[in-house]
């Protein structure tokens, strides 16, 4: 891969923006597409705001922010994305969605355009099989926020080639992140852990073994976690944790990855943490993490 | 003035050390005692102490020794405070006298380097024992955390199973002992990756708690994994031994 590439980023939402911030300011050009103009419009904004804001901080020079702005593109058009290099897809966790536009996709790039799919809990080797190349796809999954993580975990699907694998590690240093190599597994490393940790956290609480304040407090203050358990969830929010739990335990069928029944019952009372302003604990503000 | 003006620190490794120079610097008069059945002159500082501390190696047959010496001395208005890590607390307080006494005071960190400490609550638990005990671990400059006497208490019972569930996936290949640490540490914050903390707590250590609770609630989560066991066997128990996971390329 040459140094700077031609990048496409497909779904301009939470992750989408953020990935498109992390390739354009390592210099690529970058377009941020989605199904509609308002949807483009509002990842275009959430990365400009970003660059703005790493100038303004002077992790940026005025320059780097500059050509950052220029070489970020929106569309509305697959076509577009006819020479593009690499194209990351974060559209809606959906199986059908991801190998459709793979597909689609297909017919307009090149044949040696890598496919990037940012799915949590999909099969890599699934969405792969949309596109009549699963050779050139290989799951990259970014944390939240995608420009302030460093990490990224690369899971190779069944049918990814050695090629794709390494063009997808070059790619990567381009953008300063560190990738750790796992396999085409539910949850890859991180929620693969993380998951059934806070569900063992959950029904700690429900058996009585501690109280909220005692297990967060327990466990940031022994294992040199950044924050309990349950202050963490209040942040993540009840609906995604039951999601992503549920969609994993379908996989896995393993009890310990089943939510606990306390979390379908905060989820039932809209308390589903920060952004209700009610969750495991109670919030003055629901201003979110980060924001 | 501090809460325990006297106290008695019974045991000689880290763990005892630690406790002995914390209390000290709290400003409580200690006295370190190396074998309770035998304390050498120390008996009338075990009859005075307000608060004595067994700490003693995590083996039943030298704590159940311990403790009995001990609650032979010390008075019966004195707070005693077993530091075991996986057996019941319970157990080892009825089996002397005056089990009133008796609390666990859980540190997870053989070096006293964690911010937080299990106080442990027996159902014989005198009235004030869990109070006192928790003021004394504020003194410390610690957080008093007060828990059931269930096996693994609060925090080893929930990381045990997480620290065997990566040793399983490391075995069935899912990532490089290095991609797990590095993917938890980066991923969620952790200071420290999974395999990183069991070299540290040492293998041996984590399979004698984990076998411990396997053994008391018979629940798969708690079962030792295969790899686990064999570089125990082998030697390969991290911390002093110099190679657990880290270093697992030299013995491999
Ligand atoms: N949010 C997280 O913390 C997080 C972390 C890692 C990975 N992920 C994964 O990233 C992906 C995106 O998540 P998100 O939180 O950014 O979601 P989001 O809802 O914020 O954004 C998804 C975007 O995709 C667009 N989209 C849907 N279908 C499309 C299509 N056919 N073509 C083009 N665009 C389409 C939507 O309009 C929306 O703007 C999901 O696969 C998710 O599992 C999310």
């Amino acid at each position: 891969m040459t140094k700077t590439s031609n990048v496409a980023v497909l779904g301009a939402g939470t992750m989408g923006s953020g990935i498109a911030t992390v390739a354009v300011r390592a210099g690529h050009r970058t377009i941020l597409y989605d199904l509609t103009e308002d949807r483009v419009e509002r990842g275009l904004t959430t990365t400009r705001d970003f660059l703005a804001k790493s100038v303004k901080l002077g992790r940026l020079t005025p320059e780097q922010g500059e050509t950052a702005n220029a070489n970020l593109i929106g569309s509305t058009e697959l076509t577009d994305l006819a020479d593009c290099d690499v194209v990351i897809e974060a559209v809606f966790e959906d199986l059908e969605v991801k190998k459709d536009l793979f597909g689609r996709l297909d017919d307009i790039v090149a044949e040696t355009t890598l496919f990037h799919t940012n799915t949590s809990t999909l099969s890599v080797t699934a969405i792969a099989s949309g596109s009549r190349h699963p050779e050139r796809v290989v799951g990259t999954h970014y944390c939240n926020p995608a420009p302030l993580m460093k990490l990224v975990e690369v899971a190779l699907g069944r049918h990814t080639a050695d090629w794709a694998h390494r063009v997808t590690s070059e790619f990567m240093a381009s953008v300063g992140k560190t990738v750790v190599i796992t396999k085409d597994m539910p949850g890859f490393i991180v929620n693969r852990f993380l998951i059934p940790w806070e569900n063992d956290c959950i029904r700690a609480l429900e058996s009585g073994l501690g109280t909220k304040e005692s297990i967060d407090a327990a466990v940031k203050g022994n294992l040199g976690h950044p924050m309990g358990p349950f202050r963490l969830l209040d942040i993540v929010g009840m609906d995604i944790h039951q999601q992503v739990a549920l969609r994993l335990y379908e996989q896995l069928r393993d009890p310990r990855f089943a939510p606990p029944p306390m979390v379908e019952r905060m989820v039932s009372a809209g308390d589903l943490g920060r952004k209700t302003g009610r969750g495991f604990y109670t919030y003055d503000d629901n201003r979110l993490f980060g924001s | 003035m501090p809460y325990f003006e006297k106290i008695v620190v019974v045991g000689t490794d880290a763990l005892a050390d630690g406790i002995a120079a914390a209390a000290e610097a709290a400003g409580c008069s200690v006295v370190r005692v190396a074998d309770a059945s035998d304390p050498g002159g120390a008996e009338d500082a075990l009859r005075a102490a307000y608060l004595v501390v067994e700490a003693v190696a995590e083996d039943a047959t030298a704590k159940h020794d311990a403790l009995r010496a001990i609650a032979s001395l010390a008075a019966r208005t004195a707070v005693i405070a077993t530091t075991t890590a996986t057996l019941s607390v319970t157990e080892l307080a009825t089996a002397v006298p005056g089990p009133e006494r008796v609390a666990g005071l859980h540190f997870l960190h053989r070096t006293l380097d964690g911010a937080a400490v299990e106080v442990v609550r027996t159902d014989l638990v005198a009235p004030g024992v869990l109070e006192r005990l928790s003021a004394f671990v504020d003194e410390l400059g610690k957080v008093a955390v007060e828990v059931k006497d269930r096996p693994g208490f609060l925090l080893n019972r929930l990381l045990m199973p997480y620290l065997n569930d990566v040793v399983q996936a490391l075995d069935d290949g899912l990532a490089s002992a290095e991609d797990l640490d590095v993917a938890l540490r980066l991923g969620l914050g952790y200071r420290r990756g999974p395999l990183e903390m069991l070299d540290d707590i040492g293998l041996d250590a984590h399979e004698q708690a984990t076998d411990a609770a396997f053994a008391a609630l018979q629940d798969r989560v708690f079962a030792a994994p295969p790899l686990l066991r064999t570089m125990v066997a082998t030697g390969r128990t991290g911390g002093a031994s110099g190679s657990g996971f880290h270093d697992r390329k030299d013995h491999a």
